[in-house]
């Protein structure tokens, strides 16, 4: 276990290191570094994470899971925001990927209509209608990139290891939920026909919530209008005179 | 396949994708990366929820994840809406123009050293051009049908 702590403390560090390394800070020195200290920690992270069992089922997973994260910090740490866009969007299918390989097969798809094709989109429109030309000097800058470098590899860090311990249980016999595993998953939640149970709970067990979610739905759809509106209005005492 | 580990494995990359999100939104200037970075904490949540579901054999976890998709899409719209009009108040996307918002005994934040973009980053993705421009139509040019 102090093997375990001491090296998710070293491989947070590195982590923490590389993506301040990487921030936007002004000088745009070490990046490659940074990029090299973030590759290594999640080396050291991936080498800590357990097993799967079959070497065909670690490679997908480990492939995916590499895509979406490294994604994740180009995201963060990209000067260019439409940059940041696209890596956000490459994080988004990495994502997708994780679900379907969980056999999670509508959110898998779910997740590539809505997030990437509806909303991310959506922010690509608004980034380009407000920053045209791109280049704006606070992409270049960051708040606090050592703090909150510092304080997100250690959310991490922390989460990692509470996993680790939380679930330290050798003892094959104490896995209740592993023994009964397959099959009863293939009748529920592994089911041939997903989107039919899916559907099933969602609108037996969940129906108020359907219900709720709807209205929250219109309810934002108000809200949004009535916020744009206001742009068109004239300001009391000058200010704006578009619209 | 192993279904602790395989909890496990989902567990730690929904960590690092709330992580870095998390110092996304702590440390990013432009308000879109901002939103982007709050999407990508929703993202690691959901990870780890249908995780969770598929652990314990329940549909809850895919359930909660289906809402979340709602209220994430709700949420985009209305910080997209916030952010025109911030855009059109401020004209700009820094989030440090409305940083008046702050608690009271917090000092100011001042941009001390402006940094100079260098010329690798000057250059913006740009479609490539699909076929020869067709002349220009006067008629199409002039017509205005919704005036």
């Amino acid at each position: 276990m102090n093997q375990v702590i001491a090296m998710t403390a070293a491989a947070s560090l590195l982590l923490a290191f590389g993506l301040w390394l990487m921030m936007p800070r002004g000088a745009s020195v070490g990046r490659s570094l940074g990029t090299l200290l973030v590759a290594v920690s999640l080396g050291l992270f991936a080498s800590q994470v357990p097993r799967l069992g079959n070497w065909a089922n670690d490679a997908v997973f480990l492939i995916l899971a590499g895509v979406t994260v490294l994604a994740a910090v180009a995201t963060v740490t990209f000067r260019n925001p439409v940059y940041s866009a696209i890596w956000f969007a490459l994080s988004l299918l990495g994502t997708a990927g994780l679900f379907l390989f969980q056999g999670a097969q509508f959110l898998g798809v779910a997740t590539i209509v809505v997030y990437a094709g509806a909303i991310l989109v959506t922010f690509l429109f608004v980034l380009m209608l407000a920053n045209p030309d791109g280049h704006a000097f606070y992409d270049r800058l960051s708040w606090a990139p050592k703090l909150s470098a510092f304080t997100g590899a250690l959310v991490v860090g922390i989460l990692t290891l509470t996993v680790a311990s939380v679930f330290q249980n050798p003892q094959p016999e104490n896995r209740p939920q592993e023994r009964i595993a397959m099959a009863a998953l293939e009748s529920n939640i592994l089911a041939e026909q997903h989107m039919a149970h899916l559907g099933a709970e969602l609108f037996s067990k969940h129906l108020v919530a359907v219900e709720v979610a709807g209205t929250l739905l219109l309810v934002a759809l108000v809200g949004t209008v009535a916020i744009v509106a206001q742009i068109r209005k004239p300001v009391h005492g000058g200010g704006s005179s578009h619209g | 396949m192993d279904e602790l580990a395989l909890l496990q494995n989902y567990l730690i990359v929904g960590a690092f994708l709330f992580g870095i999100g998390l110092v996304g939104f702590f440390s990013r200037r432009n308000m879109i990366v901002i939103f982007l970075s709050a999407e990508m904490m929703l993202q690691g949540v959901s990870v780890s929820l249908v995780a969770w579901g598929r652990f314990h054999n329940n549909w809850g976890g895919q359930m909660l994840v289906i809402f979340i998709l709602t209220v994430a899409a709700c949420e985009a719209a209305i910080a997209l809406a916030v952010v025109l009009t911030l855009f059109h108040k401020g004209g700009s996307l820094d989030i440090a123009l409305w940083q008046q918002l702050r608690e009271g005994n917090q000092p100011a934040y001042v941009d001390h050293e402006v940094p100079e973009e260098r010329d690798e980053e000057k250059h913006w993705p740009r479609l490539t051009p699909s076929g020869i421009e067709p002349a220009p139509d006067l008629e199409d040019l002039t017509h205005r049908a919704h005036i």
